[in-house]
């Protein structure tokens, strides 16, 4: 009796694991279908394009959801809120986003590539070797299929065609069109909105009551610090405060914070359109430096924090906090200089400008910052269409709206009438709700809109279409809200008044370019897409990287000159036994290949 | 070491003919089975993508259209003198940690031991608890606490040194080069200790209490009941889980030693894992990576039957 | 285990507060945490809560519990953890039973075959694609079936089995008990304690899983717990990843919406929160020493 008990268990065992495999097998069919939920394809409700009938046809077509794989999403899942209702509303889809950011990385890309299936609707972070793998794998739709860009996506072309045009020749060979760029725009100038990317900004409240000296190199700045310091030894909650802190959390293949030097003197790293290397490149002339070079502005850079630190300037924690404990430090006041506007805009609370105290562009003389410029080819964070979509029409018809006047308002600050409207004199404005909600504010959203909070409603795809500060043809003012006239009036701080008084503009961009302290990046056109590096340049990079943020931090906090002169000559020596000529001898070939032969 | 009484083994092989015990010993295998086949599916047959490391593979494009690298991303590493300096630092580092660890794995053996000893049940069972609390933090916050309190601007201990003038200049602690080795060892101890008794907390729980009444009856104190009745109870576990860890020689995890990763520090903090973490991820080079834990995998077992070796040696028993 | 009646001798005392201080360690941090979570959040992140916390409010977790998809999720983390512990325990119990049987077919070999799985990292990819071909992508299983067979718990169970008397198991084999019947009725209840050890382990490495749901789920259905709380922690903090990946042109507006330390510390808490729970109970496989003696009555 024992046995057959025994015999019966162990059949028990063998059958649950049947059933394992059987319920293995069930689950895969079932996730074919959740991908994307089929339909017949419609023949007659793809028959007219354009955005009229867009909301006119929403009743006819059936809903499907769109697998969007955005490499640039903060957020997995169903699109929630306001832009949830907008586009289910308008197209009667609704979209599931997979953010490889949140869901390991480049692994998680790595893994999508080699399944071979992309999703719908895919948004790639560069057009670099991902998307240019995804082509050769052949993972990606040729827009040219049935006519599909011609049929569903009249406004691309006629807003972006130049966008279109560059995509096919530098990826498709010059017949096939698998994407197109992002923040597309054009004309001369900048193209940030009211405040640039970088500053540097420093508390004017101090900076005028030191008699606002001037400020002709960077290195001015320091006793402008020190004096500061003198002033305000002491934050808000007691603290000591510093000049200058650094976070070293977001170091690539060097000090990020050094290199952004470069940025404030019409430098950028590598040539905006091929892959960063080792390599500062103008942004509008053919001349380069290599990272490392003595008279380089990256090492400007590191010589700026070593004699901060050296003047006691510089927070001792700078090599061991993270960018968050450095965003709270300015909160609370410690810090006097930011290389970002937005990073010190955490000071500018209500009641700290209300109280005079706030952060504010100080530029010093020499100044060239970088502006990214229009650019009618497109930036590199790319749009596709995965090659199974089922959907591709229905996607490009989606695809199309956001590249419309009406997709850039309604997308990016939600539905007419909710956070903006425009006024009897066909002016845009932001309304009381919009002072509240935007840019991303927690607020609340009347369930007619979708309900929600504003920020968790907001478009979760994270990718742009056309360039913000360009013009909307019927307002005749930027898409940006932050340069309607309407909102640049609208009851601004005691701080910004005291600024624009004293520096005879509305807004930084504007003293920049009045000032002409400002190097715009020419835009390029060139056959070639960009350089996907080998295997071996790539990894000599990474290992280059590693001795130069190493040595960079060490330098920053070197005891005296001495010693920053010895760790400076380590730096390069050990670089260059890894291979530092040789790639910046890659990079210069593939920049001179393609941007400077074009410039 | 067991105490088997040979009356009985004779008892028993007169009752089981042979042919009964080889009907048994499929029985045991056809009853192993299915599970075999669960780790043949999900540990072993992934196994093919070893293949990647002689590849320049990219996701996506099929293995066919790669260029063959042959042995490049394994030699690569050596193949110059900046390089193979390196690779001797990050082994140091990686021997070393390990070698720490290895000393510091007697303390939950130790651990385990003094809390038997304990009398009180609810301090007992508030301490199990309470110690395996740091094993839930991420490393991530971790770090966080230890910003908070060795930082310089406003850390807890400095200000408290500060504050008791037994020092006049906040000191660094964070960034700092002496003692990482063992700064690393004892946090990691200070994670996982509590943790790690767990096994052998159970393991003194499954030794026989007759053995203690006998040894009470002949008079044995507290420390002689703990070195001839418990020390051996728990060897088994201690050896086992101690040849596990040699095998484990070479990975270190990267986490930790990530999350405290600086400047400073990089000379000594950057073990293999890390090392290949910090070339290797930043561009997603999988045929690199893949290389490297082929090559991984290979010294682990190499390692595995080594000591399983030695333990056959010195205490005449295989370990697996 | 001492019975005799002590005096609390000088042992006794190092002991207690041997074990006392490095409680108070252990703890300390997590109080800290927690006094932070708590707090004023504009406090906590200036770092002014250090002892005890200021302006005591829950909104941070309120905000955690509000979370959309949290039930759904919070049952599907709750089920695999269940299942699969239940199923992992069984299968280390049971394989590490057979693997102390001389007799078995090989059994050399495939304990062997077991232990240095352990050892082998495939790699991401084509680990990946062996779940995608086995239909494990969007699927249940995929939680459930490749934890199963766990070495490192069979050699657990198998070392501890080895270490109890094998005069138990004979007697019953005498008494005509087959392999399945010992195991029932011998050895699951002599290896309480290990497999109380190996259950804890399983659940919380089933609870605090989710690598295989980033990977392997993009159905909200099955988005567990720990992945909800890992998203809801990371949105917006993947900012230092864009500065490495893009040259300039990233959005650096992102960096006002990064996630406050005070939301990730409070994940962290809500997800030991059930464990803690859940562990004292497991204990009482450990506080008492099993009596070989009372077995074989």
């Amino acid at each position: 009796m024992n046995r057959r008990k025994q015999w019966s268990v162990f059949t028990i065992l063998i059958s649950i694991m049947l059933v394992f495999t059987a319920c293995s097998g069930g689950g895969s069919a079932n996730n074919v279908k959740n991908t994307t939920e089929t339909k017949p394809s419609d023949s007659s409700s793809s028959a007219e394009p354009g955005k009229g009938d867009a909301n006119g046809e929403s009743a006819a077509k059936e809903e499907i959801t769109i697998t969007v794989f955005s490499m640039l999403a903060n957020y997995a899942g169903e699109q929630p809120g306001w832009f949830a209702k907008l586009i289910k509303d308008k197209f009667n889809i609704k979209l599931n986003i997979i953010a490889s950011n949140l869901a390991g990385g480049q692994q998680k890309i790595a893994t999508m590539m080699a399944a071979g299936d992309l999703g719908d609707l895919v948004v790639f972070g560069s057009n670099g070797d991902d998307y240019q793998d995804a082509i050769k794998a052949g993972l990606l739709l040729d827009w040219n299929q049935n006519g599909l860009l011609e049929k569903y996506g009249p406004d691309i072309l006629k807003n972006a065609g130049q966008a279109i045009d560059a995509n096919k020749q530098q990826f498709g060979g010059g017949t096939a069109i698998y994407g197109i760029g992002h923040d597309v725009g054009s004309g001369e100038g900048p193209s940030e909105g009211a405040e640039m990317v970088f500053g540097p900004n420093l508390r004017w409240d101090l900076y005028q009551k030191l008699g606002s000296p001037e400020i002709n190199t960077l290195s001015d700045y320091l006793n402008v610090l020190k004096q500061m310091k003198e002033l305000e030894p002491k934050s808000d909650s007691g603290r000591p405060t510093y000049g200058i802190s650094l976070w070293s959390d977001w170091d690539g293949n060097y000090m990020t914070l050094a290199k952004v030097i470069s940025q404030m003197n019409g430098y950028q790293e590598g040539d905006g359109f091929n892959p960063a290397g080792l390599t500062l490149v103008s942004v509008n002339t053919k001349e380069w430096q290599g990272i490392l070079d003595d008279d380089g502005y990256y090492l400007e850079g590191l010589k700026f924090y070593f004699d901060a630190n050296q003047m006691g300037l510089l927070d001792p924690d700078s090599l061991t906090q993270k960018f968050s404990d450095v965003s709270n430090k300015f909160k609370d006041g410690q810090v006097f200089f930011s290389q970002f506007p937005w990073l010190s805009n955490a000071y500018n609370t209500p009641e700290n400008t209300a109280a005079g105290k706030g952060f504010a562009l100080i530029p010093f003389q020499q100044e060239k910052i970088v502006s990214y410029g229009m650019n009618p080819y497109g930036g590199n964070r790319v749009w596709a269409i995965g090659s199974k979509a089922k959907d591709p029409e229905r996607i490009m018809e989606f695809l199309n709206w956001l590249y419309t006047p009406d997709g850039m308002m309604e997308a990016s600050y939600g539905p007419k009438g909710l956070a903006w409207d425009i006024d009897g004199s066909g002016k845009p404005i932001v309304t009381d709700y919009g002072y509240k909600a935007l840019p991303a504010n927690t607020e609340p959203v009347p369930e007619e809109f979708g309900g929600g909070t504003f920020k968790d409603g907001m478009n979760q795809i994270n990718n742009t279409t056309l360039k913000n500060s360009m013009i909307h043809p019927d307002t005749k003012e930027p898409y940006d809200y932050n340069l309607w006239t309407s909102v640049l009036n609208h009851d601004p701080d005691p701080v910004t008044k005291s600024w624009r008084e004293a520096m005879g503009a509305m807004t930084p961009r504007e003293y920049f370019v009045k000032n002409d302290l400002i190097a715009v990046h020419q835009p390029v056109f060139t056959g070639d897409a960009p350089a996907t590096p080998p295997a071996d340049i790539q990894q000599k990079l990474s290992e280059i990287g590693k001795v130069i943020k190493e040595y960079s931090w060490k330098m920053v906090f070197a005891k005296n000159e001495e010693e920053y002169n010895k760790l400076k000559n380590q730096m390069v020596d050990k670089a260059k036994g890894l291979g530092y000529d040789e790639v910046i001898k890659y990079d210069v070939e593939i920049t001179e290949k393609t941007v400077f032969a074009n410039r | 070491m067991n105490n088997i009484k040979p009356g009985q083994v004779s008892r028993l092989h007169t009752r089981l003919d042979r042919s009964l015990l080889s009907r048994d010993k499929y029985k045991l295998f056809l009853m192993a089975l299915p599970f075999l086949a669960l780790a043949f599916v999900f540990s072993y047959l992934p196994l093919y993508g070893w293949i990647y490391a002689f590849y320049d593979y990219r996701p996506g494009i099929p293995l066919k259209d790669s260029e063959y690298m042959g042995f490049y991303w394994f030699t690569s590493m050596f193949s110059n003198d900046v390089r193979r300096q390196e690779i001797v630092r990050v082994l140091t580092n990686t021997f070393a940690m390990s070698g720490l660890s290895l000393l510091t794995s007697v303390l939950p053996v130790a651990f385990a031991i003094f809390l038997t000893e304990i009398r009180s049940t609810f301090f007992k069972r508030m301490v199990q608890t309470l110690t395996t609390l740091p094993n839930f933090i991420s490393w991530v916050l971790v770090y966080s606490f230890a910003f908070m309190l060795f930082s310089v601007d406003n850390g807890f201990l400095n200000n408290v040194l500060l504050n008791l003038g037994l020092i006049d200049r906040p000191m660094n602690i964070l960034a700092s080069d002496s003692n990482t080795w063992l700064a690393m060892t004892l946090w990691s101890v200070w994670k996982t200790l509590g943790w790690s008794a767990i096994m052998y907390i159970a393991a003194i729980t499954g030794i026989d209490q007759e053995l203690y009444e006998a040894a009470k009856v002949d008079g044995a104190g507290r420390f002689r009941l703990m070195w001839h009745i418990t020390v051996p109870g728990i060897m088994p576990t201690f050896f086992v889980l101690l040849l596990l860890s040699i095998a484990n020689f070479i990975n270190n995890g990267f986490e930790q030693f990530y999350v405290f990763q600086n400047a400073i520090n990089m000379g000594r903090i950057e073990v293999l894992d890390l090392y290949v973490y910090n070339i290797g991820m930043m561009n997603s080079n999988f045929s690199f990576s893949t290389a490297v834990s082929l090559l991984k995998s290979i010294v682990s077992i190499v390692l595995l039957f080594a000591a399983n070796h030695l333990s056959k040696l010195f205490r005449g028993e295989n370990i697996i | 285990m001492v019975e005799k009646k002590e005096k609390l001798g000088i042992f006794q005392i190092l002991n207690y507060s041997g074990f006392a201080l490095f409680t108070l360690l252990c703890i300390f941090p997590f109080y800290y945490l927690f006094i932070n979570t708590i707090s004023n959040n504009d406090l906590s992140s200036r770092g002014l809560v250090l002892f005890y916390p200021i302006d005591v409010h829950f909104t941070n977790y309120m905000d955690v519990f509000k979370l959309p998809g949290l039930g759904l999720a919070a049952f599907v983390s709750l089920s695999r953890t269940v299942i699969g512990t239940a199923l992992t325990v069984f299968a280390s119990a049971f394989l590490g039973y057979l693997f102390t049987k001389n007799e078995m077919w090989g059994r050399k070999f495939w304990y062997r075959f077991l232990m240095i799985s352990m050892y082998f990292n495939a790699g991401l990819i084509p680990w990946y694609l062996t779940m995608l071909n086995l239909g494990l992508v969007n699927n249940f299983l995929a939680y459930i079936l490749p934890a199963i067979v766990s070495p490192f718990f069979i050699i657990l169970v198998k070392t501890f089995i080895e270490a109890t008397p094998i005069s138990l198991q004979e007697s019953a084999q005498i008494d005509g008990a087959g392999y399945v019947v010992i195991f029932a009725k011998i050895i699951l209840p002599l290896s309480m304690p290990i497999l109380a050890t190996i259950a804890i382990f399983a659940a919380v490495g089933q609870w605090n899983s989710f690598t295989d749901t980033l990977f392997l789920v993009t159905d909200q259905k099955l988005f567990s717990l720990q992945f909800i709380l890992y998203r809801y922690m990371n949105e917006a903090t993947s900012l230092a990843q864009l500065m490495k990946q893009m040259s300039g042109s990233a959005n650096m507006d992102l960096a006002n919406m990064a996630t406050p330390t005070s939301i990730r510390t409070t994940v962290s808490m809500v997800v030991v929160t059930p464990i803690l729970l859940v562990y004292p109970f497991f204990q009482r496989f450990f506080v008492k020493g099993i009596m070989i003696g009372a077995v074989k009555g």
